[in-house]
């Protein structure tokens, strides 16, 4: 009972975190192409900023819930990851390095190396996701057409994701023209993110594909239609939510088609872990919807981050 | 020296959490501060104090930041160079980790957001909440990493079952001498980093006879009283430690047996044995610095000297080094005394170790040092220069009034 509900907070926290960071992460790859000019890249920011810390925090529980209930596997990512764990770190690096230090000096070229940190962090992080669900699902880190094509989708899916999160946030801009861009862009992306993932699919036939192809093809199905429901005239009004549906998919499959070795956990630490996190998880559900809910507008005014 | 990939894996470790206590010391030290400050701002509706909590949180914030970047490293580099740790160790070292990053530092990263963003959006007293929040679950963090770490210097509240440690005690493992004691120490060491920071950033402004909002005139009192009142709780938390120098811990035996035991003591530990010791008098030096300056203080405080001596000012503005040089002392004290052993009595530092080539060790060592050297110069600099501007130009500072940062530029639409 307690192996289930552990399990699936694994699996929660890692799908939570690809929705809300999709967000953050995506519009960070975004930036160059929705923003022109200092004013446009500040407001970029601004949308940007009130989500990374919160949706940074499902990561670092992620981290948590596998060290201390799934040692083991745990143990098996980490052995066999660990280049694309330090890729992973280094994208998260540079990008939060990027928003925390950008409004820190009043100056252009200040500002613009770090927005460059934020653009540079959220490619990497993006394509480190790819690569960390391309071999998790294959077995093996090895680059071969499949991990080639699946981390594609999911860089795709990174950048579908910002760009219906910057239509909805951007749109205080007075001109709105960033807003636009993004909206047009999501109907394009989403077309990438479905060639890719029929590129994924195709790939797997031969290759070292899933290691349970039958249980990844549900969550595939789901994600193609997202997909295809983002790609008509009403893409960019879908997007909000089409876009968070297709990018939980990569950690749905990781879940139920990659094979991980998952230990029993013993039941002192499982009771000791659920007695002491049950009280706190309406505390963390509150922090989180409160802030989602507060910053709906972005705040005009100069703040810490932009 | 660079051919030996433990002896490298063990001074990043030192270096790198070294660097991180060092932001965590300053996070957990200025956090009841401000939030006194915000309280008696938020009761008595007064604006003076409402910017001094703009700008010390304001400092707080940039020291945060770096706080989150060295501990996200942190993670990492456990993960990596210490998978012996993880796989025996997973369920009992690992699960008060895991509990840290879910009860601790996600709701504390949360509410963060929802006060640095809530300023002109929730009313006075939900924006006071969520920094009390805010404070409760930094030392909530700290106690968690405490028993995670407490564990290591003395293990209880488990059994070995197949090479794996299983709990068994919970409750052992919760109340752990190692770990109440060390948090005891900690809190109140942290109390006198935020204490001296705050003296060392007042004594800077009122040299300078600039202080309209009486902030630092309030600040420099504050650290007054900090610095007359926490040495003796701080000596006595570190002293009922010594309790634990050479005690077994209660699981002994369960891995090696006694004479295995002190084979591998016999062995050495690989430390230098001048580190220890240096590290100890360092920490109780700067102690005895700190106890005698507390009343030094005291007694310049009806004589008016707290605001307006300069020469008596002007050295008070290093005074933050004798906090920060007692806790790496402190924390070297600790971690090399433990050696040859991670984990007392159970698993030597060599088995704990991720086996690494020489070069994979030689290249982590380089990466992460130079990334640890760049974050601490930044945070140093961006603070002092936080510092020295005042409240004005801070961080947080109120921008309200002001012209808006940008004028709307026209442009078509689509
Ligand atoms: C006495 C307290 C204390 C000690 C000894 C440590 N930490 Fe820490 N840590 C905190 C108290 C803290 C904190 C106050 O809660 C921080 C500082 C800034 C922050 O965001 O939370 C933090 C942040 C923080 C983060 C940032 C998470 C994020 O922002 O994504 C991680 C991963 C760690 N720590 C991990 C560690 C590890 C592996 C340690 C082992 C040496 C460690 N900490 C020692
Ligand atoms: C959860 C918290 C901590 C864990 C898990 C931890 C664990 C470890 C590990 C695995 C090592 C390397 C192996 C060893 O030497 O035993 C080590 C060494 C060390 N750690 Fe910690 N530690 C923690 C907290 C800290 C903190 C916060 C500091 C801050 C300064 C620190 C300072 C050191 C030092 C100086 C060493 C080097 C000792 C030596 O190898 O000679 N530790 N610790
Ligand atoms: C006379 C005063 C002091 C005494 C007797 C004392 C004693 C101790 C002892 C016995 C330890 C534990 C070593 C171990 O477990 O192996 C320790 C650790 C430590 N000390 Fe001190 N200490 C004093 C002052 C200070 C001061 C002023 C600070 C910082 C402001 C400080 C910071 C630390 C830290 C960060 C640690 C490591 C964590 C811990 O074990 O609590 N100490 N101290």
């Amino acid at each position: 009972m307690l192996d289930v509900l552990s399990t699936l907070l694994l699996v929660l926290f890692l799908v939570g975190h690809l929705v809300l960071a999709g967000a953050d992460v995506g519009l960070s790859m975004l930036m160059p192409r929705v923003a022109r000019g200092p004013a446009q890249r500040r407001r970029v920011v601004a949308a940007i900023a009130p989500y990374f810390l919160a949706s940074e925090v499902w990561l670092v529980a992620l981290v948590g819930i596998l060290a201390g209930l799934f040692p083991a596997l745990e143990h098996h990512v980490v052995a066999e990851l660990w280049p694309v764990l330090v890729v992973l770190t280094v994208g998260l690096l540079v990008r939060d390095a990027g928003l925390w230090l950008r409004s820190r000096v009043p100056d252009d070229r200040w500002r613009a190396v770090w927005d460059g940190a934020v653009v540079a962090g959220g490619w990497t992080l993006a394509l480190a996701w790819g690569w960390v669900t391309a071999s998790l699902i294959a077995g093996d880190p090895a680059v071969t057409p499949f991990t080639v094509a699946c981390a594609s989708t999911v860089v795709s899916l990174f950048a579908l994701r910002g760009a219906a999160f910057g239509a909805e946030r951007l749109v205080e801009d007075p001109t709105a023209e960033s807003a636009d861009v993004a909206a047009r862009d999501t109907r394009w992306l989403a077309g990438v993110a479905l060639a890719a993932t029929l590129v994924t699919v195709v790939a797997a036939v031969p290759g070292p594909g899933p290691v349970d192809p039958s249980a990844a093809a549900i969550p595939t199905a789901v994600m193609a239609v997202a997909l295809t429901a983002t790609l008509g005239t009403s893409g960019p009004m879908l997007s909000r939510y089409t876009s968070a549906i297709a990018i939980a998919v990569p950690g749905v499959t990781v879940a139920v088609a990659s094979g991980l070795p998952v230990a029993s956990i013993p039941d002192t630490t499982a009771v000791l872990v659920w007695s002491v996190l049950t009280p706190a998880i309406p505390v963390m559900l509150i922090g989180q919807v409160w802030l989602y809910r507060m910053t709906r507008r972005p705040s005009r005014s100069p703040g810490f981050f932009a | 020296m660079f051919d030996d990939p433990l002896l490298l894996a063990r001074l990043q470790f030192a270096f790198t959490a070294a660097t991180h206590y060092m932001f965590v010391a300053l996070t957990l030290g200025l956090a009841p501060y401000i939030l006194v400050t915000q309280l008696r701002a938020t009761a008595g509706g007064d604006r003076g104090r409402m910017t001094a909590v703009r700008f010390w949180g304001g400092l707080y914030l940039v020291n945060y930041g770096m706080g989150v970047l060295s501990g996200l490293v942190m993670e990492l580099q456990l993960a990596v160079n210490w998978t012996g740790l993880q796989k025996m160790y997973g369920y009992s070292f690992g699960a008060p980790l895991a509990l840290e990053t879910m009860t601790a530092f996600f709701i504390e990263s949360t509410f963060l957001g929802l006060w640095i963003f809530g300023w002109n959006r929730m009313g006075r007293w939900a924006h006071l909440s969520c920094f009390a929040v805010v404070t409760a679950t930094a030392y909530l963090s700290a106690w968690w990493v405490l028993v995670s770490n407490g564990f290591l210097r003395h293990p209880v509240g488990f059994e070995m079952v197949d090479g794996v440690a299983h709990l068994t005690d919970p409750a052992a493992l919760l109340t752990n001498p190692a770990a109440t004691m060390a948090f005891g120490h900690i809190v109140t060491g942290t109390l006198l980093v935020g204490g001296a920071v705050v003296i060392a950033v007042s004594a800077y402004h009122l040299r300078r006879g600039n202080d309209p909002h009486r902030i630092f005139a309030r600040g420099i009192r504050y650290g007054t009283l900090v610095m007359c009142l926490v040495p003796i709780p701080v000596a006595a938390f570190g002293g009922v430690q010594f309790e634990l120098f050479g005690q077994a811990p209660p699981t002994s035996g369960q891995t090696y047996s006694a004479s295995e035991i002190e084979a591998v003591e016999a062995a050495g530990s690989a430390v230098h044995p001048a580190i220890g010791p240096t590290a100890d008098a360092l920490m109780m030096g700067m102690w005895a610095l700190m106890f005698f300056l507390g009343p030094v203080l005291l007694l310049a405080w009806p004589l008016g000297g707290l605001d307006r001596w300069r020469w008596f000012l002007a050295p008070l503005v290093v005074l933050p080094f004798a906090p920060y040089l007692a806790s790496v002392g402190g924390w070297v004290f600790r971690e090399t005394g433990r050696q040859p052993w991670t984990v007392v009595h159970h698993l030597t530092t060599a088995d704990a170790m991720t086996p690494l080539s020489p070069a994979a060790a030689a290249i982590s060592f380089g990466l992460f040092t130079v990334a640890f050297a760049v974050l601490a110069g930044v945070t140093y600099w961006l603070l002092v220069r936080y510092a020295r501007r005042g409240p004005e130009d801070g961080p947080l500072a109120d921008h309200r009034d002001r012209e808006p940062a940008e004028a709307p530029v026209p442009a078509p639409t689509f």
